[in-house]
């Protein structure tokens, strides 16, 4: 080894092609273990040997190996490469260089989820991967958002991928104790995360096996970079704003509409006005001038902070990342807030030649103050229902309408029509607090020369609380009188154990063989607890200590276990000629014991075309693969012990123990199994200025785990049956162009993804989902079907229906009808999107940098289920109306849409063809602009690095529907129940696309500053 | 590794040894229980069904609830949700009975026998008589052997089979089911059973059977057997028969069978609905006021708030639903014997004058059709009973607001069946008007 007096200090910084300092570049002496990492401006210093070479390296850029010289500056520019051949993607257990893939796998980044005001990652990878559909379904904060790779395989099991993150397969399971689901994946900071990578295809996802059809999210957080320690500090602040409002009546419109309708509706004028004065508070209406808007009164202007810490550095030996934020993100509706404190520790130590042990732990505390699902009447979005002429304030009382009636000061429960939400939302609350340890050591023992033994323990560990108090002047909501608390205890605890074996050979040069063998454990436990009870001396009383009457208690548990034997060959022949097989073997507790074991296996070709002599040297093309695949693979997310005939101890009568039948036998329950087949052509153009990928694939899932309606008569509902089939198809087409390099540059990213989903076999009836969702065979998963509305009749002002029945000669019969009794149910349109894409367009400029995401999703339908209230024209009763309905039928001969206004009249209520609307919408999703001082500025106030930014989220929308937000799926009917919840919903997935006083998205707008030292 | 792949549910436990010990059975039995106290079944909506379906302006459903206004309006869409519901609850608490006379033989004792075959048959019938005559043409409409019913299911339900996809039996196959088990139920009960069912509630649940088919000697006779309880007396006040036992286990001296609601138990759902401390989901008209006597202090069971009528009926929160009341026998057995000519256990006009004496009115001197009748709607206000007396009385009805008038036999008064069942068993034929 080279004296000391023979090194010399080299310093440099690397910068992208605009200039702008890369953070985090791995700078490495080539062929020692000598190196360090950029700091926040790319700058860096590193002693070495005189003579040396530098490996220079980030994800996203092409490496670069300069020689050192004689020189003791350097300066490097990276070049941006999303193809980078030898980019090393991080697969199942394991990595594998970009060129080798055999299978679908986008990664990306983490400056793609970094700093977004977003709770949890996966939200920012909207419109970034072709193929990966991420809905939010509603703007309250810290509640499940859905993630599709490759359109939906299940129809009563869990549709979400599998999370994995450092290794560890982590609890992604809604645990909430409300219809309401929470998210377990935004307890992960973004700000930790190295890079993403979503496995798509079988010959990706086989190595997860019974978990591999939904797709696998791989996330690798930061690690520590040899070098002196790197100090970086972040701060965020904002607001978010609702991204749109529903236009309702104002007062004189209410009053005229109202009247109109009473009238319609068999009610004298008398009646009419005795109850638009009981509405106005006893007030004369008329002329009062009260006009509330009350869906402002739902909604605030939202902050928004976040404060991030890191350190990251080590020496050759040891090498450390640490990191610590605090985000406050407040939600668009009143009471809505998320807070959530992370911390990580990663440690890597090679304590010999041959061990390399470490550790990563994440560490959390999220706080979620959440709101009730978005059926209660306590919802603030449901407030939209109360009349303009209630005043806010009740002049009477001087109190809000509802508070207390004034004639007896005791909570009013006749006033307004319908509960005020505003009074939850004021004297209650339901926190939900959810600690985490999310966390591994391993060791990496190399046995022999390209034999490397990894072994990994890890667990992950959630104690979440629930804890809601509603005050007595919520009695008419909540029923029990003086306060009412409801507390819950969650534990999760899952254990995972990993042993494998990686080999990697070169034989003769031109054969590359790539081994892997293992095996793995996982168990998982959730016990639970809750007490509710009421009865409080005063509402300064919230724990249930001081509740006088315990109403309800109750204990659960449940587990399941997961043995899992895996192995992955890759084979290369001359850098060409590419062969992967793949395969896992499942044992899981969650089936029978004849089908407890199933196996995944998955084969991949493929043929790197650039390669081959006749287009080495091509001028033109400078990348072609071609690659192929065919696996099958499992998906077990269905609840504990579905397979097994029960008895529920929980139907005691007042006192007195009792029991029942809760579920029926499915001796023969088994996995979903899926047949998927993938080809793709990868793709570069002038040295990869131009560079994308096209694929296709076909993912055929049979023996689904269907929750099968059966007759009622029987006693059940449903049974769990291994019966039915289910075919998602698709394209997905990527493209990623460096428009203009130099000072100037410009690249624009775009992807898109078309899918179509097919029930194929159901092997009995149609499931019936919520309001039209329906499973039905030939169409796609949550197909609409119903009445089909046909207008207005122009003579009576009824709501007709086509009959779409048989007639005489068997033709489909288009005449229509005023009974929607007797009309046919047909399909009514496709909750699903058939196209999904987006477009990132970056600028750089000097320092300046830009960065606008546009997000599209196309095709899809959404049932407005809110709109049988508030746009009927009074005919399912009092609740305000949107603006549409002035445009109602009046006198016969009237050409309009919208029926006959009658109040309590049921004309036009009848869940149809009249709430399906186009969901399509294009959104500007992000756009940052970033501004980067020049390094010599920075440096006279004693920092290395000093970047200051302002970002947007969903800025602009796009679309054509009229409801609050087109990105919208209601929470108390998009989720399967918590796994410890006795009544198991399997309807999530059949119920989608469905708006139910459902909150829009917010629009972010944030300031921020990153400091480096 | 195969081991550690058995993990068992703690939370509950294998079917297969549920129904073990005789224990076992009858907290089965109890569990049956929690299966009627569902608020789809006699936690209110049987009874809101039914009188809603009746309505004919007495009162009116302002609520934001489809469901009910659907019933209101006489215009029930086939996804009707409380339709559904009621439907699956009902039969999920007579598989639930099933199950309990299935392992009948494994009570240790002939006296815990013959009660928990008895209680099972009274829920059974119950149930079945509920539904025959919501989901089914009246047996006074038609042939009753003809028309069709509801399924029967008699035995409990371990797999889904074929065999389940079952088709409905006449309406006078169910009735005949219904007086079968009732007229067991009747001979196995012992005479006191706490709140649960007793001979006298099987007897006084005979007596509503009888009554609906217009067979009035029997009904006469059963009520008058029911009437014969140990101790069974009327409440001295009105009110405190619905009022007085919040959060008080145990039935009333008036009570023959009454579904037990506590805070930690069951709920209300009549509260929820009716009452002006909670939804105020119903208004009560001057049609219905106006009916009242003078001095009658069923009509102080009403609150006023802010110019609108509510019924205080259900005003305590924990309440206890009453299925089963003396008042019903005495004039069940008033209009029986009326009817029929004869007086079995006492004078129509007794019973009727027992009846006006508890509520503060003056004894009548003579007696009409229309005067039982009469008391009849007013006591059994908001029990339930208003469709069925309606179909049973040959009467009519019109939804608020509206100069529509539908008689007893509108198909718009039978609720179809659920789509879900139409949907999940092709071999249900659809109700009239739905199909």
């Amino acid at each position: 080894s080279a004296a000391v007096g023979q090194t010399r200090v080299l310093s440099g910084r690397v910068t992208d092609a605009g200039g702008s300092g890369l953070p985090g570049v791995t700078v490495l002496e080539r062929g020692t273990t000598n190196g360090t990492s950029t700091s926040a401006d790319g700058s860096f210093t590193l002693s070495v040997r005189p003579g040396a070479t530098l490996t220079i390296s980030s994800i996203g850029f092409v490496t670069q190996t300069p020689s050192v010289g004689e020189r003791t500056k350097l300066s490097i520019t990276l070049v941006s490469n999303a193809t980078a051949l030898s980019e090393a993607v991080v697969v199942g257990y394991g990595t594998q260089a970009k060129r080798d893939l055999t299978g679908s796998v986008v990664q990306l980044s983490g400056k793609e989820v970094a700093n977004a005001p977003l709770p949890s990652f996966e939200q920012a990878l909207q419109g970034k991967a072709a193929g990966v559909f991420v809905e939010s379904g509603s703007g309250k904060l810290g509640q499940g958002i859905r993630v599709r790779v490759r359109g939906v395989s299940s129809i009563s099991g869990d549709n979400q991928p599998l999370y994995v993150v450092d290794g560890i397969p982590v609890v992604s399971d809604n645990l909430s104790s409300t219809s309401a689901t929470t998210n377990p994946i935004a307890d992960i900071n973004p700000n930790d995360i190295a890079s993403i990578s979503v496995l798509k295809d079988a010959a990706a996802t086989a190595i997860y096996g019974s978990r591999g059809t939904n797709g696998v999210v791989i996330v690798t957080t930061k690690r520590g970079q040899q070098g002196g320690t790197r100090f970086t500090l972040g701060y965020q602040t904002g607001w978010s704003t609702p991204t749109n409002k529903r236009e309702f009546l104002n007062a004189t419109e209410y009053i005229e509409l109202l009247t109109e309708a009473g009238l319609n509706g068999g009610f004298s004028q008398a009646s009419i006005n005795a109850r638009l004065t009981r509405y106005a508070a006893q007030a004369d209406y008329a002329t009062n001038g009260v006009n509330t808007n009350w869906q402002d009164r739902a909604f605030q202007k939202a902050p928004f902070s976040q404060y991030d810490l890191s350190l990251s550095g080590g020496n050759e030996k040891t090498k450390f990342f640490f990191s610590g934020q605090y985000s406050d993100n407040n939600g668009i509706l009143v009471d809505n807030r998320y807070q959530r404190i992370n911390t990580r520790f990663n440690l890597d130590n090679q304590a010999t030649d041959r061990l390399k042990m470490g550790l990563n732990i994440g560490l959390s505390r999220s706080v979620n103050e959440r709101l009730p699902n978005d059926n209660a009447f306590s919802s603030p979005m449901q407030i939209v229902a109360l009349a303009p002429i209630t005043p806010f304030i009740d002049p009477r009382s001087g109190l809000m309408s509802g508070l207390l009636d004034p004639a007896t000061g005791e909570p009013n429960t006749t006033f307004p029509f319908y509960y005020n939400p505003l009074i939850s939302v004021q004297n209650g609350d339901y926190v939900t607090t959810s600690y985490r340890i999310l966390g591994n050591v391993y060791a990496q023992y190399q046995l022999l020369p390209g034999l490397m033994f990894n072994s990994q323990l890890g667990t992950d560990i959630i104690n979440q609380s629930e804890n809601q108090f509603l005050g007595r002047v919520t009695s008419r909501n909540t029923g029990p009188t003086n306060g009412f608390g409801f507390n819950a205890t969650t534990n999760s605890a899952r254990l995972v154990v990993n042993n494998y074996l990686g080999y990697n050979k070169v034989l003769n040069e031109v054969h590359t063989l790539d081994l892997t063998l293992g095996t793995s454990y996982e168990e998982t436990q959730i016990k639970t607890n809750s007490v509710e009870g009421s009865q409080f001396a005063s509402d300064a009383y919230k724990t249930l200590v001081s509740a006088a009457q315990i109403t309800a208690g109750s204990s659960g548990e449940t587990a399941s276990t997961l043995v899992s034997y895996f192995g992955r060959a890759n084979y290369n022949y001359a850098g060409k000629y590419l062969l992967g097989l793949s395969a896992r073997l499942d044992g899981s507790s969650r089936f029978g014991v004849n089908n407890r074991y199933g196996f995944f296996p998955a084969a991949s070709v493929g043929w790197l075309v650039s390669e081959e002599s006749f287009l080495q040297n091509n001028a033109v093309l400078s990348l072609l693969k071609i690659r192929g695949s065919l696996g099958r693979t499992g998906n077990q997310g269905i609840p504990n012990f579905a397979a097994l005939p029960l008895y529920s101890g929980t139907s005691g009568y007042v006192g007195i123990p009792g029991q029942r039948p809760l579920q029926l036998a499915s001796p023969d329950l088994t996995w979903e199994s899926t047949t998927q087949a993938d080809v793709g052509i990868e793709f570069g153009f002038l040295d990869g200025r131009f560079s994308g990928e096209v694929g296709a694939y076909l993912k055929k899932t049979s023996d689904l785990v269907l929750s099968q309606p059966v007759p009622g008569t029987s006693g059940f509902a449903s049974v769990f049956r291994n019966v039915g089939d289910m075919e998602n198809r698709g394209i997905e087409l990527s493209l990623t162009t460096r428009n203009i390099e130099g000072p100037f540059t410009w690249t624009t990213s775009f992807n898109a993804a078309r899918n179509r989903n097919r029930v194929t076999n159901l092997d009995g009836p149609p499931i019936l989902g919520s309001n039209l969702n329906r499973a039905q065979e030939g169409q796609p998963l949550g197909v609409f079907v119903g009445p089909e509305f046909a207008g207005v009749d122009p003579a009576t002002g009824n709501a007709l229906y086509y009959l779409n029945t048989p007639d005489a000669n068997g033709n489909n019969d288009r005449s229509t009808t005023d009974v929607s009794n007797e009309a046919g149910l047909v399909p009514l349109g496709d909750p699903n999107p058939t196209w999904t894409g987006g477009i990132t367009n970056t600028f750089t400029f000097k320092g300046f940098d830009l960065n606008v995401v546009v997000v599209g999703v196309f095709g899809n339908k959404i049932f407005d289920s809110g709109a049988q209230f508030y746009s009927v024209g009074f005919n399912n009763g009092p609740d305000n109306q949107t603006r549409d309905q002035l445009r109602r039928w009046r006198q016969p001969g009237d050409i309009t849409d919208v029926p006959r206004a009658e109040l309590f009249g049921g004309n036009g209520i009848a869940l149809s063809s009249k709430f399906v609307r186009d969901g399509d919408y294009g959104r500007l999703r992000t756009a940052t602009l970033g501004y980067t001082l020049p390094v010599t500025l920075a440096q006279r106030v004693r920092l290395q690095s000093v970047r200051v930014f302002a970002q947007g989220l969903n800025l602009l929308t796009f679309t054509k529907y009229k409801g609050w937000d087109p990105e919208v799926s209601t929470d108390y009917l998009a989720g399967n129940s918590n796994p410890t919840g006795n009544g198991t919903s399997t309807q999530g997935n059949i119920n989608q696309g469905i708006d139910f006083y459902t909150a829009p998205q917010p629009r972010t707008y944030t300031f921020g500053v990153t400091l480096g030292f | 590794c195969n081991d550690k792949l058995n993990v068992e549910p703690v939370d509950n436990i294998n079917a297969d040894v549920a129904l073990s010990t005789s224990n076992d059975v009858e907290a089965a039995m109890v569990g049956s229980y929690t299966g009627i106290q569902n608020i789809e079944a006699y936690g209110g909506y049987f009874q809101l069904t039914s009188d809603l379906l009746a309505n004919s302006g007495d009162i009116e459903f302002v609520g934001t609830f489809i469901p009910p206004n659907q019933y209101q309006r006489k215009v029930v869409l086939r996804d009707n949700g409380f339709t559904e519901s009621t439907w699956l609850v009902s039969y999920n608490a007579i598989n639930r009975v099933n199950n309990v006379l299935s392992a009948i033989d494994r009570l240790d004792t002939p006296a815990k026998k013959a009660r928990v075959e008895g209680e099972a048959r009274f829920i059974r019938s119950l149930v079945y008589f509920d539904l025959v005559r919501l989901y089914a043409k009246a047996w006074n409409d038609g042939s009753p052997q003809s028309n069709l019913g509801v399924p029967l299911v008699l035995t409990p339900t371990s797999i889904i089979a074929p065999a389940n996809q079952v088709s409905r039996n006449t309406v006078a196959e169910v009735y005949a089911q219904v007086i079968t088990d009732l007229t067991a139920a009747e001979t196995l009960l012992p005479a006191s059973n706490g709140f649960f069912a007793s001979k006298y509630a099987a007897a006084g649940l005979l007596a509503r059977v009888y009554l609906q088919q217009g067979n009035y000697p029997a009904a006469a006779a059963a009520a008058n057997r029911a009437l014969q309880v140990p101790g069974g007396a009327l409440v001295p006040d009105y009110a405190d028969e619905f009022t007085s036992n919040n959060d008080l286990l145990g039935n009333t001296t008036e009570d023959l069978f009454a579904i037990q609601v506590t805070a930690q138990s069951g709920r209300n759902e009549l509260n929820t609905f009716y009452s002006a401390d909670r939804r105020a989901d119903i208004e009560v008209q001057d049609q219905l006021l106006d009916q009242f006597e003078e001095g009658d202090a069923r009509a102080e069971l009403f609150q006023t708030i802010s110019g609108v009528v509510y019924s205080a009926k259900y005003n305590v929160l924990y309440g206890n639903v009453k299925l089963l009341r003396l008042a019903e026998m005495y004039l069940t057995r008033a209009e029986a014997n009326f009817r029929a000519g004869t007086s079995v256990g006492a004078a129509p006009l007794a019973d009727i004058n027992r009846i006006r004496t508890r509520v503060g009115l003056p004894d009548l001197a003579m007696l009409t059709l229309a005067d039982i009748l009469k008391e009849r709607r007013l006591e059994l206000l908001f029990e339930g009973f208003g469709l069925h007396d309606l179909k049973r009385t040959q009467g009519s009805t019109s939804p608020p607001n509206t100069t529509e008038v539908l008689p007893f036999n509108s198909n718009r008064l039978v609720l179809p069946i659920p789509l879900r069942e139409i949907n999940a068993n092709p071999n249900l034929v659809q109700n009239p008007g739905y199909e």
